[in-house]
């Protein structure tokens, strides 16, 4: 999976938690999940569940603490689905 | 994981809070007197409590519709006496610190009044060491009382859908605590407030409960935090069916 389906995705997983829809419509790798886009924190817990649903992965909460902009989901996903060398 | 300074820090407002215990404790239950609250069956509510509390860490968990909620529960769970005995029955609390910071005085209470500071919705770290802290004193057999819901429901009831999974780390972080759920509400009591109507009397219940996951991590967290919501909420749904057949 390329990093631009994997941002693809991640935004479609995170568009209902969204508060901050002007902020969300100019979304980059940059784009802080709380801080910018007003999803609550706790709903944080249920993004990442649901990565581990639509990716197949596992996040441990120290992954899971490192997520704070899209592009930091991102390259978790990648680094959790890259197959192993 | 907490720095030895965090821990030592710990042990001393533990150690000067208990000191303090019953100037603490009669000064907020002279206030809550003045202003006219009351509890009703008091005596029923703390035998409850101390049948059902035991030895050992608890976790408190109640529904949360005021800024002194947790001041009513300690007041009604327990006598101030009671505490020179069962240190680990004067709870600790995680206070937002934004609301705790409105003054010096405010500031003290939450020190002798046992506060861990949170910032809500902070980042992670903060979030994290909160949670260590909380590991931390339940270790050594203190007791805490969190609000499940994160911070006041803002629908009047225990709100069923937008609630923190914090007290699920809590409970995967210290597997031997004892999860103890209080319903505690005003009978006049709508909606959220800063503070109960003056004269409010309140309707305090305890109940036991025992969640267990076949989850892990995050998902744990989850699942452990939507049962004892769910339990609170049950405890809600009871009141209020008892206050309707009262009419």
């Amino acid at each position: 999976m390329d990093s631009t389906t994997a941002f693809s995705k991640v935004v479609g997983i995170i568009k209902p938690f969204v508060k901050n829809t002007t902020a969300f419509s100019e979304a980059n790798d940059g784009t802080r999940i709380i801080e910018d886009l007003g999803v609550n924190s706790a709903r944080l817990v249920d993004i990442i569940l649901a990565f581990e649903d639509e990716f197949g992965i596992e996040v441990d909460d120290d992954s899971a603490d490192k997520v704070r902009t899209l592009g930091d989901a991102v390259q978790m996903i990648l680094q959790k689905t890259a197959p192993a060398h | 994981m907490l720095s030895g300074a965090q821990r030592i820090g710990l042990r001393v407002q533990e150690l000067i809070s208990q000191i303090g215990v019953l100037l603490t404790y009669y000064s907020l239950e002279g206030w809550l007197r003045f202003m006219g609250y009351r509890v009703r069956d008091i005596a029923r509510v703390r035998a409850e409590f101390a049948a059902a509390a035991g030895r050992g860490p608890l976790l408190v968990c109640a529904n949360h519709l005021t800024l002194i909620d947790s001041l009513i529960i300690q007041w009604a769970l327990t006598p101030g006496w009671r505490l020179l005995a069962r240190p680990d029955w004067f709870f600790w609390n995680l206070p937002d610190k934004y609301n705790m910071s409105v003054n010096v005085w405010i500031r003290l209470l939450g020190y002798f009044g046992k506060c861990v500071l949170v910032r809500r919705k902070g980042p992670p770290e903060e979030v994290r060491l909160s949670l260590d802290k909380v590991k931390y004193l339940m270790g050594r057999g203190q007791s805490v009382l969190v609000f499940p819901e994160g911070g006041r429901s803002r629908i009047g009831r225990v709100d069923t859908e937008n609630f923190m999974y914090g007290v699920g780390r809590m409970l995967q972080d210290v597997p031997n605590a004892r999860v103890l759920c209080v319903f505690a509400r005003g009978v006049g009591q709508r909606v959220y407030t800063n503070y109960p109507r003056r004269g409010e009397s309140f309707f305090v219940r305890v109940e036991t409960m025992t969640p267990t996951t076949r989850h892990q991590g995050l998902r744990a967290d989850r699942d452990l935090a939507t049962q004892i919501i769910r339990h609170l909420s049950e405890m809600e749904q009871e009141y209020f069916a008892h206050a309707a057949l009262d009419r």
